[in-house]
């Protein structure tokens, strides 16, 4: 440097402070002028010797005697030294871009804030927020900041790039020589420090207490710079000597953040947590399960529900419809089986006329509630199977009891005590006031409706077995009471032979339905060719129908409400020209025909009366309790007097099935008495349709060829049909068919496989399986 | 499923429920996942029968009938199994086969879940997402007038004071003469409302506690949770932990024998006690815990034999008046542990919670208030009550800070506002409106179960079938097969999580007020709403 190079600039003219611009004008100007050696007299201006580019790459360097202001060296340029001989204000450095700022004293807060080139030093201490924001722009040298001293609080906040050394002297007994919470945001760079510091942010930024070698190495090459920018190189021994003095803080790299430098939860549950409650934790004394996490599909007994193979646990609806109560399933089932001669002598377990009402009389409930039926598919025809049981063979007959029971009447429920009880290897008596067995099958119901072969077929199977069938004798009192001591029990099986009569003049006129039929039955009944039915139910139907078969042009039911008649006794008669007529009050019955309480007369020759038919009880003892002329009995049919039971139309009208029905319950029912045992029959629900998959038949059926094919469409409700689709559908491979002891299949479930998904249940065309709960753990 | 041809008033199709189940054949693997998952059965395996006629071209031959059967997923219809909505198939299937999909219109399931007579209940929400609170901005944000802060770097001490502040002359009067000094707790302003061991899973339970335990000890974050009436497992009663525990007290009494058998061995005091009338989300409704929900565990804790019904009437059976039961109760409870636990009430927002609120500024002995608004949850209540009954929170809040300040009391009787916060997820800016309308702290319950253990609920009525114990993520079932798909450790975990998140949201709204050592407590200067009648109505600015 030459004399002619330097320039002193004052901060004060004539008393009066110069303003910043105007500096800051002069001393740019001076560089322009070729000045490099610039002396600046201050007085708090700011931003003293920064910008100085204009003299390019040549040096330039500024004191600043006097009182710096505030930003010192601002966006200072590398070819810039500044140098203050004093202390210094707030942001010394603050967007530093190379230059070299030396304060011989303390600086304020902020210093090198910004930063991103250049070096300042600092022969003092610094205020809060030094070295904060500070940058390193890869094309350059990283930015240096020297403190001979300590720093202030919240050093190097987002600091990040760099190099900041506090040497800490004086402080030494300092706690804390980087003030507090520095580093908070630090992001890059690195802090070299002698002394002690207890807090920093340790998320951001680690520790190394050991300095490695090159650390050293470097920080021991820059500190003679430093000194000897302070004018201090004779510190340098006690400075840089003692390599455990000092410490480094780096910023950590994104990769080695520490989200808390906190206990991990798992740790904190088994120190902390069950350390202060015991193992369990909060309640590990009042419970013993297990409560260790469960996936959301878990097996055996963390399932919530679980399959049952419910197989028969239901009854089918053909079953439960059935008065009589055969197995319609169990039956297609063995001719699925190919059992059909089980198939068909099962029958005879229930029923003295499989073929004669199952195949002929019996509106066949069953294939009214059949579960095909109620979606419209066609109901498997049980007639087929009725007509088959003609081949049926006799069931083996229980040993004798020596147990004697007494039935009165040898109707179709008469004759199904009798049948039931014989079975048992009890001894029965059948006592019948007409020539014949049957009842109303033989005696009354149209020729039409049945071939005689069967119906004698049938009856003839019965007769051979049960020799005691006293025909033809009238009951009374005295014989009845007699009949009560010399029998265990006595079955009232009297039918309802007695017809209604109604309270009008001329009653005497007509002909009672059952009369009528009974003669008609034996062709022995005539007609006029008008005739009147006073009552349209099923048997003034039939005897419609058989009016014109015996000659009738004309046949005129009437009625005092809607005729309650259905089924093919109804479409007999309509189909043979009946006429039916209601609401009709008859007010008298004349040689001209029937006269209406409206006076209307209805010409007709016969007038017949078919308004029901009422039990003739004339034998019936006091004891025995009637209402409006039927028996009383309870649901297994026992009367008043315990030894007596009564059933059929005697106790109620009611169908065939019905009364067969009524004789096998009163059956069991005395035959447990006799045996002592206990009344055990399963009352089984009938199952839910819904659970019988209908979907796996073929909708466009619409007659069934045979037998055979019906076993087939037979939707088996709620009886395993051993197809294997539960097997197959399992997801799990859970379920497995395994043989009984006894010789019969079962399902079974592997509960360590299955998951509770229900798809068996899902897809059992019979509606075996059931999902249940599973039993609570606790 | 085939209506069988028969139709009843109540047979629906799926399209009349509010979720469909929409199932994709040609990605279905058929795993049994999602019937296994679903809690409420909704769905299972079908039968299909598929027709296809057979058509020969040129009509050579005769056409026919080609029948072939598929099984699939089908969606049950009936009211007692129609889909909640869960997802949990979703959740289960490998293939992303099934999903619930909300009905676009309104369903024809509510007009039939009334079956035998009994309306619906359920637990859950209003499932109405309607919030004013969400309205409410925070319109002061000083950069350059105050001293602003800065929410990441600044330290804060968000802390709040549970329990009855003395004037400062009576202060003084008390200190001089060694009188009675209101127990009073310096504690986060976020509480944990009351969910009882009951209607919380053992899991969960212990999850939140445990949370609460480690934000206090790991953390430095005061953070109290109130057990709701049920009892507390006596182990956490003679633990150190109880310090971090509400214990409530209900019209049940449930557990509080056990409670109070526990007291000799008692290593802290309880935080405080919160004595409940009311809750917000079904007013004037009780409880009833079925019997079969009442296990061993429920039964120990809560001090009752096994397998009865647990009643908890909708009023406390021998308190006729204000008066007497604030007095009475608030006696009984500070008796307890010696006047050294503060006792406050609960009652569900109501218009005449200005008459319990100037009742207590009588009583020294009263802590606190607790208004529970109408957005709060439950895990069981009559549709009605969740639906239409109660008030909302913010106005009720508002009314009593402003009846306060009129008596010069506000400083000293902390109100604690809960019921639907963050209740559309924004719990911070939520719990920050209504603070700054003059709440001490707030209380949530809801929140804490969605983001502590991901209950599926929403207010679009999605799952609320806490009443049923049948709870798919097992916070609210006592069946362990479901309680057990909840780890107590990852619901701390994800406690502290929240905790964590919330108090640097808090900070990033109270930091630009210069609030970083006081909660700006009934500072309504700094809310603004674009609803003039809200802004008229709550006191505060209406901007636009």
């Amino acid at each position: 440097m030459t004399k002619k190079d330097s320039i002193k600039i004052a901060g004060v003219e004539n008393n009066i402070r110069v303003e910043s611009r105007i500096l800051e004008e002069r001393i740019q100007k001076a560089v322009e002028d070729g000045y490099r050696q610039i002396e600046v007299t201050a007085y708090g201006q700011h931003g003293i010797g920064g910008r100085l580019w204009r003299s390019g790459d040549k040096p330039i360097k500024v004191d600043v005697l006097g009182t710096s202001g505030q930003r010192l060296g601002s966006m200072g340029f590398a070819s810039t030294v500044i140098e203050a001989f004093g202390p210094a204000s707030d942001d010394v450095g603050w967007l530093n871009a190379g230059a070299e700022i030396i304060v011989h004293g303390n600086a304020t807060n902020g210093t090198a804030n910004a930063m991103a080139q250049g070096k300042v030093y600092i022969d003092g201490d610094i205020g809060a927020r030094g070295m904060t924001m500070t940058k390193h722009n890869p094309r350059f040298e990283p930015p240096e900041l020297w403190v001979f001293g300590k720093v202030g609080d919240s050093f190097a906040e987002f600091m990040a790039g760099g190099i900041a050394v506090v040497c800490g002297a004086g402080s030494e007994e300092e706690k804390n020589v980087l003030g507090y919470r520095p580093c908070v945001g630090m992001v890059g760079g690195k802090i070299f420090f002698r002394g002690r510091q207890e807090n920093y942010s340790k998320a951001d930024a680690k520790l190394l207490i050991d300095l490695p070698g090159d650390e050293w190495q470097w920080l021991q090459t820059n500190m003679k710079r430093f000194l000897q920018a302070i004018g201090k190189q004779y510190l340098f021994d006690q400075l840089a000597s003692k390599r455990e003095e000092w410490q480094l803080l780096v910023a950590r790299k994104p990769s080695e953040k520490l989200a808390r430098a906190v206990k991990s939860m798992a740790k904190y549950r088994k120190e902390v947590w069950e350390g202060e409650l015991g193992t369990g934790g909060v309640i590990g004394d009042l419970s013993s399960l297990d409560r260790s996490p469960i996936g959301l599909i878990p097996t055996g007994d963390l399932r919530r529900f679980i399959p049952v193979w419910a197989n028969e646990k239901y009854l089918p609806p053909c079953q439960a419809a059935c008065p009589t109560g055969i197995p319609v399933q169990k039956r297609w089932e063995l001719i699925r089986q190919g059992k059909v001669d089980e198939a068909v002598d099962l029958a005879l377990q229930y029923t003295p006329f499989p073929a004669t009402v199952c195949g002929y009389l019996c509106p066949n409930l069953c294939m009214q509630n059949c579960t095909r039926h109620l979606v419209s598919l066609q109901a498997v025809d049980v007639t087929l199977l009725g007509k088959a049981s003609l081949s049926a063979k006799e069931p083996v007959r229980l040993p004798e009891t020596g147990k004697k029971i007494a039935v009165i009447g040898g109707g179709a429920s008469g004759l199904s005590v009798a049948w039931q009880l014989w079975l048992k290897g009890h001894q029965t008596v059948i006592m019948e006031g007409k020539k014949q067995l049957g009842g109303k099958i033989t005696d009354s119901i149209p020729k039409n409706r049945i071939p005689n072969d069967v119906v004698e077929y049938e009856i003839s199977r019965l007769a051979k077995n049960i020799h005691q069938v006293h025909l033809g004798k009238p009951l009374t009192k005295d014989r009845f009471l007699k009949l009560r001591n010399e029998n265990d029990y006595i079955v009232i099986a009297a039918g309802a032979a007695k017809p209604r009569k109604l309270n009008i003049p001329g009653m005497e006129k007509t002909l009672t339905a059952l009369e009528f039929l009974q003669q008609s039955k034996l062709d022995c009944a005539k007609v006029g060719e008008k005739v009147i039915v006073i009552g349209a139910g099923n048997v003034g139907c039939d005897a419609a129908t058989e009016a014109f078969r015996l000659g009738a042009k004309s046949v005129t039911l009437i009625d005092v409400q809607e005729p309650a008649s259905f089924g093919v006794e109804r479409k007999h008669a309509e189909a043979a020209g009946a006429k039916f007529l209601w609401p009709r009050f008859t007010k008298t019955v004349t040689d001209k025909g029937v006269e209406l309480a409206d006076g209307e007369l209805l010409p007709a020759e016969t007038v017949i009366v078919a308004v029901g038919d009422m039990p003739d009880l004339s034998f019936l003892p006091e004891g025995i309790a009637t209402e409006r002329g039927f028996i009383v009995v309870d649901e297994n049919y026992a009367t008043s007097d315990a030894q007596v039971y009564a059933i059929g139309d005697a106790v109620r009208p009611g169908l065939l099935t019905d009364a067969i029905g009524a004789g096998r319950i009163a059956a069991r029912t005395i035959d447990d008495l006799l045996r002592g045992a206990d009344q055990t029959y399963d009352k089984l629900p009938v199952i839910n349709y819904e659970r019988v998959k209908l979907q796996y038949f073929d909708p466009r059926i619409s007659e069934f060829a045979d037998t055979s094919s019906c076993a087939t469409n037979c939707a088996s409700c709620g009886a395993c049909r051993d197809c294997g689709m539960c097997v197959e559908i399992c997801p799990q491979k859970a379920i497995s068919r395994s043989q009984t002891p006894a010789g019969g299949f079962e399902y079974i479930v592997d509960s360590e496989r299955c998951i509770g998904c229900g798809f068996c249940i899902g897809a059992c065309p019979t509606g075996v399986w059931e999902i249940v709960e599973n039993a609570p753990l606790e | 499923m085939e209506s069988m041809g028969r139709v009843t008033p109540s047979t629906l199709s799926t399209k009349d429920l509010p979720w469909q189940i929409l199932w994709n054949k040609e990605k279905c693997t058929l795993c049994g996942g999602c019937t296994a998952v679903c809690p409420v059965r909704a769905i299972d395996l079908g039968v299909h029968r598929k027709r296809s006629l057979q058509v020969p071209v040129g009509l050579e031959t005769k056409p026919g009938n080609l029948f072939s059967i598929y099984h699939g997923i089908d969606q049950r219809t009936d009211p007692a199994h129609a889909c909640v909505g869960c997802g949990m198939c979703t959740m289960v299937c490998p293939n992303g086969a099934i999903a619930p999909l909300h009905s676009e219109g309104i369903d024809k399931l509510r007009f039939h879940v009334n079956q035998g007579g009994e309306p619906r209940r359920r637990g859950g929400r209003r499932n109405n997402p309607d919030s004013v609170l969400d309205k409410i901005k925070f319109i002061r944000i000083s950069m350059l007038t105050d001293p602003a802060l800065d929410a990441g770097r600044h330290e804060f001490e968000l802390r709040t004071l549970l329990g009855r502040v003395l004037p400062p002359e009576e202060m003084l009067k008390v200190s001089r003469e060694n009188g009675w000094m209101p127990p009073v707790r310096e504690i986060y302003p976020l509480v944990i409302g009351s969910m009882s061991f009951g209607a919380l899973s053992p899991n969960m339970w212990e999850g939140l506690q445990m949370g609460v335990a480690y934000l206090n000890e790991e953390l430095g974050m005061p953070v109290r949770v109130c057990t709701g009436e049920g009892g507390c497992p006596p182990r956490l009663l003679k633990s150190r932990f109880l310090k971090y525990v509400i214990l409530q007290i209900a019209s049940g009494y449930f557990g509080w024998d056990e409670i109070i058998h526990s007291l000799p061995q008692m290593k802290e005091d309880p935080c405080a006690i919160e004595i409940k009338y009311g809750q917000g989300a079904k007013p004037g409704d009780g409880g009833l815990l079925m019997w079969y929900k009442v296990n061993k565990l429920i039964a120990a804790i809560r001090g009752v034999p096994q397998g009865i019904s647990l009643p908890s009437p909708p009023t406390h059976q021998t308190k006729y008046s204000i008066e007497e039961a604030v007095a009475k109760m608030i006696q009984s409870m500070s008796m307890a542990w010696g006047f050294r636990v503060p006792v406050y009430p609960k009652i569900s927002a109501t218009s005449t919670a200005m008459a319990v609120l100037n009742n207590l500024t009588r009583n020294p002995y009263a802590a606190g208030l607790a208004i529970d608004g109408e957005d709060g949850g439950t895990g069981a209540a009559y549709n009605v009550s969740m639906d239409h009954m109660g008030h909302p929170i913010a106005s009720n809040l508002r009314d009593a800070y402003l009846t306060l300040v009129k008596l010069g009391k506000q400083n000293e009787i902390p109100l604690f506002a809960g019921g639907g916060i963050g209740k559309n997820g924004n719990l911070a800016a939520n719990a920050a409106a209504l603070i700054m309308l003059g709440a001490s702290g707030v209380q949530t319950g809801k929140y804490i179960m969605q983001a502590a253990a991901g209950c599926l609920g929403s207010e679009g009525d999605r799952c609320n079938v806490c009443n049923v114990g049948v709870c798919p993520k097992g916070i609210t079932s006592q069946d362990p097969r479901l309680d057990r798909r909840l780890d107590p450790e990852q619901v701390a975990q994800r406690v502290v999580d929240l905790y964590l998140s919330f108090d640097t949201e808090l900070k990033k709204i109270v930091a630009p007020l210069g609030r970083s050592t006081s909660l700006p407590i009934g500072m309504s200067d700094a809310l603004g709403i674009n609803d003039a009648d809200a802004a008229e109505r709550l006191n505060i600015k209406y901007v636009l």
